[in-house]
């Protein structure tokens, strides 16, 4: 029997889990990378609740305002010991947020930090920010400037930007599919059940499909619990800075890979299209983790490897935290204004992302004079992206490149939210145990309300979207006059 | 208390031609379930109100179904009640069949239906609207709108002052609810004319033309159906299943405590199913049927036979056979919906077992209307570019009596509140079926007619068909000033004794052996320490108030009158606790106002301009409209939240209609 009745629990506090919108957010607020420490932030009503039962206050005897303390911090749930730290309480409104907010400063490996945001997701009442959201507290709370308010969109651009990408990137796999496949089984699931709900007394629906939608709820229980449980989640994430290398066929893109990871990692030859497949190499630049990746140069190709790889470059760059762009600067026209026409256009057919490095390779090809006079004429052209002149041959400007490249991988490692699987894992896994909590509110009130029970499956799917994108009442009456003849 | 209003004369209502240049507050023009709404709403709200219609005796008219209520369509007319509307009146006085639909599945998708007598309902809505003051009828076709120059103080290209029936009658506000009339024409079989509706004339082809080529809206087609009458004699009801009212029939009504109808004088419906040949006679007869072959979008959820034998072939369909009245000879069969030539309709029916002998009344046919898109119109039903003009009905892409009566009821009180002077009003989707109803046209749009399930609410478990009241008659006498006071005072008084039970339930307690020994059939959970509540208590499914107030009867007995609201709330009552965050966010965006002239192109902040497309396309009212249109990202929310935070700052006095 998988089924509950209501008569075997007396309260409803089994129900008010995983509901979408519960008000406290944490987030890790340093960047990732080496560093030494991390700092999560917490903010919202139930942040000393977070703090006494992660760092051993009784209720009611927080640590003094605004003062750091060292705390042993604890999983609320097993009471392991994760890490010693520093702790911080800032009563609302004297806090960043406005709100009541908390910091944890615990070290900086990835170990620590995901078992402290998960820590941090089993508090009841405490879930993942969304992108933007602490800021758009702190907005809420007229704790910004109107200087600092401007910058705020752009801000939330970055960042949905970001996890747009992080997002396009684990969807992508084994881990995306197994995610969509369980959404639209919820999702066909709340569309039987409000079907049976909107038209049973009218239609001829069948009782049968709500005896199904037991049968799939109860799977989609079970399937997600042990997803749940099983530590080796069944893929590894790609971890570190995505940066692409990308191009026109034969400009020199597998000699850059090689050139920055000192060794012959990818084949190199005079021939165009050599490579067609992607080649990863996981670098260190700066004391940054990097997955830097060559692709397969984009052109229009009949071959149908090539062709497969040219998809799988585009798919990348898609990805992309940073591209480098590598154009063949003997192909460049000899003066300023045509060649930046010229560049302007390839990098319009290539499409990059925003985040882009011009690299103009094989300079040993051309004049040092023509050299100088692109380098200097270049920088005055609006509307390029930063550009390097370089040569893989003979490392001429390689320097250059490396302290252009190191800045920029910096800037992106300083946004927390960019490519930073533990911060996305803590998310998903919230939000997976939300939504396992809301299938046994079907369970729960399946028999007595089945208003009720189909709130749970919405609220079910609402958890799943935040990982797999928003599924709206449209759809899911669009399933419902797919599946069933309603005529009233 | 249930009642009808004796009808004054009816000469009032014979003054077709001779009439003087005169002037109104508002005129609504159509008098069926938008008009009859908006006229009653504008006159309660204290304007001079003249209802226009083509023939007085179709005022309150079931054009289609002789039923009132469902599924979602029940929520709408207990909301339009609350509201002080006429419709849930109506129905108690005209219901002959009373059934809560859904009952076995949670008191938040109830479904308040009943079957109507089309005689009594057209009579009752008549007289209601006869002894309204401040309203008066009149019969006679609208020629077109009075268009002039727009009032430059206002958002808006245009301003109707008034309409033309034969000579010009002015108004601060006109309400069109043209209903399927406006460019109507009827389908049956190969054959089509101009009409909205069978037996009544075409509407003026100047109206139209106003609104299309004068005002420059935007309007899209769409198409319905009904079903042939067929003679009760000659149906064989013995070959369908009986399937009876309700024993209790429940009032719609929040003021009404019984049905004129008595329960034993109910009238049955019959459910039958249609056969493999029923499918064979669409199949061979599709070539003469104009009106199914053609594109035009019609409803999916109310779609005629053919397409529903033609979507899921191979199927038995059902087919109610409803009583149309006490005295009526007819019976409607909801289902067969149908556009065939009349002889085919005939040969149609007879496939089916109970209808082997059936004469058909009058045939079945199809209707293809105008619409003007509605996201053309504010969240007061308000046309956006054209000051004083209010849509409501199907002439939005709506289809239902009761999305025709909420719209009306909105659009009738915007009017009069415009015309008084005083700020236009919205209901929010967080309060009512009303306001999702509105919402989800004014921002999305239409792509078929539009009908309300409970799906359409995320707020399902705070928007119960049982609380209307609570919802929105308080709100309607304080803040909207359509309710009567003898209302308001009902419902403070509810509202009052609902809190005092609540916090009654909410002290009295025992310990779980004590209720063990009180009620020995209620299996309690042992390992609960301490005290429980009789809000615990009613947790438990077959715990009832009456039970509890056998265990403390001197504490409940006072509230018994209120025992299944009392049961319904304590369950519901933490599911709405969790839902009231997600409300104040999206109530706090609806408060954040857009200009309606606002030119999202030159707008100096960072959008997109595919978003500036957008905006520029839906003109959402608020910043809760934009946040749900498809395309909005959160940056481009945060930035257009920014320019209305700082514009309306700096600038209080030139601020738009919308107040709430």
């Amino acid at each position: 029997m998988h089924r509950l009745s209501c008569r075997h629990s007396s309260s409803l506090d089994g129900a008010s889990v995983g509901m979408a919108d519960a008000d406290t957010i944490f987030a890790l607020s340093s960047g990732h990378g080496r560093c030494g420490v991390a700092v999560v932030r917490v903010s919202g009503p139930a942040s000393p609740t977070a703090l006494s039962c992660m760092a051993g206050f009784r209720r009611g005897l927080m640590p003094p305002p605004r003062t750091a303390v060292l705390r042993s911090i604890t999983d609320p749930h097993s009471n392991e010991v994760l890490d010693r730290g520093l702790v911080l309480w800032f009563p609302g409104p004297h806090s960043f947020s406005g709100e009541d907010s908390v910091e944890f400063h615990i070290h900086g490996g990835p170990a620590v930090i995901t078992s402290v945001l998960q820590a941090l997701g089993s508090v009841p009442g405490v879930r993942p920010a969304e992108a933007g959201e602490f800021t758009r507290r702190a907005f809420q709370a007229g704790k910004l400037d109107l200087t600092e308010v401007e910058g705020l969109g752009d801000l939330i651009h970055a960042e949905t930007e970001a996890q747009r990408r992080q997002a396009l990137r684990q969807m992508s796999g084994d881990l995306g599919r197994l995610y969509q496949a369980w959404s639209h089984r919820m999702k066909r699931c709340l569309a039987h059940v409000e079907a049976f709900i909107d038209f049973s007394e009218d239609e001829l629906i069948d009782d049968g499909i709500l005896t199904e939608v037991d049968r799939t709820v109860a799977q989609l229980q079970a399937e997600m619990e042990q997803h749940l449980k099983d530590e080796r989640r069944g893929e590894r994430l790609r971890t570190g800075v995505q940066v692409v290398i990308a191009g026109a066929t034969n400009a020199g893109k597998s000699s850059l890979l090689n050139t920055l990871c000192q060794r012959p990692a990818a084949i190199v030859s005079p021939i165009p299209g050599t490579t067609r497949d992607v080649v990863d190499t996981a670098l260190d630049i700066g004391g940054f983790p990097v997955l830097l990746s060559d692709t397969a140069g984009l052109r229009d190709s009949s071959d149908l490897v090539e062709r497969e790889g040219i998809r799988r470059a585009v798919e990348r760059l898609e990805q992309a935290d940073l591209t480098l762009m590598v154009v063949d600067c003997s192909h460049i026209p000899a003066d300023v204004q045509p060649a930046a026409s010229f560049l302007r256009e390839h990098l319009h057919k290539l499409m990059p992302s925003d985040q882009c490095l011009l690299v103009l390779n094989k300079t040993d090809l051309i004049a040092d004079s023509q050299r100088e006079k692109l380098a200097v004429g270049l920088q005055s052209v609006p509307g390029l992206p930063p550009f390097c002149l370089i040569s893989c041959q003979t490392h001429q400007g390689l320097t250059d490149f490396l302290t252009a490249l190191h800045s920029r991988v910096k800037t992106l490692c300083g946004n927390p939210l960019s490519g930073s699987p533990t911060l996305t894992q803590a998310r998903h896994r919230t939000h997976l145990q939300r939504s396992v909590a809301a299938l046994a509110q079907y369970q729960r009130y399946r028999d007595a309300d089945l208003a009720l029970a189909a709130e749970g499956v919405r609220l079910a799917l609402t958890c799943l979207g935040r990982i797999t994108g928003r599924v709206g009442a449209e759809e899911i009456l669009d399933i419902i006059f797919k599946d069933f003849c309603i005529g009233k | 208390m249930l009642r009808k209003k004796v009808p004054r004369l009816l000469q009032v209502f014979k003054r077709t031609s001779h009439c003087d240049r005169q002037q109104y507050d508002v005129i609504v023009v159509g008098g069926g379930h938008a008009g009859t709404e908006a006229a009653a709403a504008a006159a309660r709200v204290g304007a001079r109100t003249l209802l226009v219609t083509q023939k007085i005796q179709t005022i309150g008219a079931l054009s289609c179904n002789p039923s009132l209520g469902g599924i979602g369509k029940g929520h709408l007319v207990k909301e339009v009640d609350a509201l002080d509307g006429v419709c849930g009146r109506a129905g108690d006085w005209a219901g002959i069949h009373f059934s809560i639909l859904n009952r076995r599945k949670g008191p938040a998708v109830w479904g308040p239906r009943a079957q109507l007598d089309r005689q009594l309902y057209r009579e009752f809505i008549q007289s209601d609207l006869l002894s309204t003051p401040r309203l008066t009828v009149w019969e006679g076709s609208v020629e077109e709108l009075m268009v002039e120059e727009p009032n430059p103080e206002k958002p808006g290209r245009h301003q109707v002052t008034g309409i033309r029936l034969g000579t010009p009658i002015s108004a601060r506000s006109v309400v069109l609810t043209t209903g399927t009339f406006l460019s109507g024409s009827l389908f049956v079989g190969q054959t089509s004319s101009p009409g909205g509706r069978i037996g009544d004339a075409p509407s003026s082809a100047g109206l139209s033309h106003t609104i299309r080529e004068r005002l420059g809206l935007r309007t899209g087609r769409l198409r319905t159906g009904t079903p042939p009458r067929v003679v009760k004699n000659s149906v064989d009801v013995s070959l369908a299943k009986l399937h009876p009212a309700d024993l209790n029939p429940t009032p719609f009504s929040f003021i009404n405590t019984q049905t004129r109808c008595k329960p034993e004088e109910q009238l049955p419906c019959y459910l039958t199913f249609t056969t493999p040949a029923v499918e064979r006679v669409v199949r061979e007869n599709l070539h003469l049927n104009c009106h199914i072959q053609q594109d035009t979008k019609g409803p999916r959820y109310c779609p005629s036979i053919e397409s529903r034998v033609l979507r899921f072939p191979g199927r038995q369909h059902q087919v109610w056979l409803e009583p149309e009245g006490l005295t009526s000879d007819l019976l409607y069969p909801q289902g067969l919906s149908t556009t065939m030539p009349p002889d085919v309709q005939l040969r149609l029916l007879r496939e089916i077992p109970a209808l082997h002998k059936a004469e058909i009344h009058t045939p079945g046919y199809g209707v293809q209307y105008d619409f003007v898109c509605p996201t053309q119109l504010s969240p007061a039903l308000q046309v956006k570019s054209t000051q004083g003009l209010f849509l409501a009905g199907q002439i939005n892409g709506t289809t239902g009596y009761e999305e025709a009566a909420a719209q009306g009821l909105v659009a009738g009180l915007n009017a009069a509140r415009s015309a008084l002077a005083m700020p236009t009003v919205m209901l929010s989707r967080t309060e009512s079926y009303i306001g999702v109803l509105i919402d989800d046209l004014v921002s999305r749009g239409v792509t078929e007619p539009y009908r309300m399930f409970t799906s359409r609410a995320e707020f399902r478990a705070s928007l119960r068909p049982d609380n209307a009241d609570l919802r929105l008659t308080l709100k309607g006498f304080e803040e909207l000033g359509c309710v009567s006071s003898e209302r308001y005072k009902e419902a403070v008084r509810v509202r009052d004794t609902l809190q005092d039970a609540m916090a009654a339930l909410q002290s009295l307690s025992a310990l779980p052996h004590i209720w063990k020994q009180k009620l020995p059939n209620i299996e309690i959970s042992e390992n609960k320490s301490g005290e429980l509540t009789c809000m615990n208590l009613l947790l438990y499914n077959d715990v009832t108030i009456e039970m509890l107030a056998s265990v403390f009867p001197e504490s409940l007995s006072p509230y018994m009158e209120f025992s299944q609201r009392l049961k319904i709330e304590a369950v519901y009552r933490p599911h709405c606790d969790l839902q009231k965050r997600e409300m104040a966010r999206i109530q706090r965006e609806e408060t954040m106002l857009l200009p309606e002239d606002l030119d999202y192109f030159s707008l100096p902040v960072s959008l997109s301009q595919e978003v500036r497309e957008i905006l520029d396309r839906v003109r959402p009212t608020t910043l809760g409209a934009a946040t749900r249109l498809e395309g909005m990202t959160p940056a481009a929310t945060v930035n257009l939240l920014n320019y209305v935070r700082f514009s309306n700052r700096k600038n209080k006095i030139h601020n738009m209609c919308l107040r709430t």
